[in-house]
């Protein structure tokens, strides 16, 4: 017997936006990070931003940013997927994994010393 | 080059990045060794900077692997619970562990990737019926199926043995995030041995694992201030690239005369970190 699974349509559809999404977000995330540090070439010695008022440091770190985000924005469309199918206990289990990222997050903040 | 300088980071990463990538390696376990013993960079911004890199490798490749239709979703949510509590735990113990720990870790997960290196995975794929039904992958729908790539035909499988395969999934999370590696260390004895996939499918699926559990550990090292961009941002970039030119260079290279490669830096590379532990540097970066 062939254990049940999902359509083969919505789980080839969830495939390909999955595909689409960190394909598109890897490069942005590269590009921005490539910008700060093509930023922080033209700034020169740090601190010498003059008047810039972003800073070659802020684009990097957003650039670090988005890397960190990808995997969330892929658990927040799952999220969004299993929600519409109405597959409870997979809506449960991917918002478990993103509270339990949402504990990272605050277990560097609240970091001890 | 200057070591550690932008140019030298992005280049390590790209060229352990391209490496990795061709046998199907995350290139963390390269990366953290190579910027601690030739960079001067210290144990935890390297970590840091790798953890970043490893997200971006495994976010990087997964879309062959997902329009291929080899990636188990639901699989990968269930055990993501387990990878980024441990990933968490890990975050708990590097602040714990005495830095020579660390070393020592790091040293024993590069002996044990020298010898997996050597031995070729096999396929322990369970018959359809072998199992009674009603186990909790049952419940959850986990089984699957995958395309046969000559025929196209749609192979079924089964996973098995789903608490065994969390409880290392958990061990995997915990070192990613103590040593800032994929930690397919653990992550492929879970997936074949435990779980019992097909080869290809177990890689996809760790390989996509991977970001998210990375994520759970990098969110805490971003927000604690550990992740210097001056490191991170050519380190990662660099990974990205390497994993593009790795994936295509994986089809070129004999993989017999690469695998040997591999084992002997391995080797070479746990030695210099074991040496770390005790505080003797071979190479004094200038």
């Amino acid at each position: 017997m062939t254990p049940p699974d999902l359509p083969t349509v919505q789980r080839a559809r969830l495939e390909r936006l999955l595909a689409a999404q960190l394909q598109w977000g890897t490069w942005l995330a590269s590009v921005v990070t490539v910008l700060g540090m093509l930023l922080a070439r033209w700034e020169g010695a740090p601190g010498a931003a003059g008047g810039l008022s972003l800073r070659s440091v802020d684009v990097m770190t957003a650039g670090i940013a988005l890397f960190l985000l990808l995997p969330v924005f892929r658990l927040i469309s799952m999220l969004v997927v299993f929600l519409r199918q109405r597959d409870r206990p997979f809506v449960a289990l991917t918002a478990l994994v993103l509270t339990i990222i949402g504990l990272g997050v605050a277990l560097g903040l609240h970091w001890p010393g | 080059m200057e070591a550690g300088s932008e140019g030298w980071l992005f280049a390590v990463a790209l060229g352990t990045s391209a490496l990795g990538g061709m046998l199907g390696m995350a290139s963390g376990i390269f990366i953290v060794p190579v910027l601690v013993l030739f960079g001067g960079i210290d144990l935890y911004h390297a970590i840091a900077a790798s953890i970043v890199s490893v997200i971006a490798c495994s976010c990087g490749s997964a879309a062959p692997f997902l329009r291929s239709r080899l990636t188990n979703l639901r699989l990968a949510v269930v055990l993501e619970v387990a990878t980024t509590l441990g990933a968490l735990t890990g975050v708990f113990l590097v602040g714990i562990l005495p830095i020579s720990y660390l070393y020592l870790l790091f040293t024993a997960v590069l002996l044990v990737s020298a010898q997996q290196m050597l031995t070729r995975r096999r396929e322990q794929v369970a018959a359809l019926a072998d199992r009674p039904q009603g186990s909790w992958a049952d419940r959850l729908r986990l089984h699957s199926t995958h395309p046969d790539p000559p025929t196209g035909r749609e192979v079924a499988y089964r996973v098995q043995r789903l608490p065994l395969g969390l409880l290392l999934m958990y061990g995997a999370g915990v070192i990613s995030a103590l040593l800032g590696i994929g930690s397919g260390v653990l992550k492929i004895p879970a997936m074949d041995t435990a779980l019992r996939l097909p080869i290809k499918v177990s890689s996809a699926t760790s390989n996509f694992m991977i970001g998210v559990t990375a994520a759970a550990s990098g969110a805490a090292y971003f927000m604690r201030g550990d992740i210097l961009p001056a490191i991170a941002a050519p380190v990662a970039v660099g990974s990205v690239v390497g994993s593009i030119l790795g994936a295509r260079i994986l089809l070129r290279v004999s993989n017999e005369h690469l695998r040997l490669f591999f084992v002997v830096i391995l080797v070479a590379l746990a030695v210099a970190m074991g040496l770390m532990a005790f505080d003797i540097q071979l190479y004094r970066s200038p």
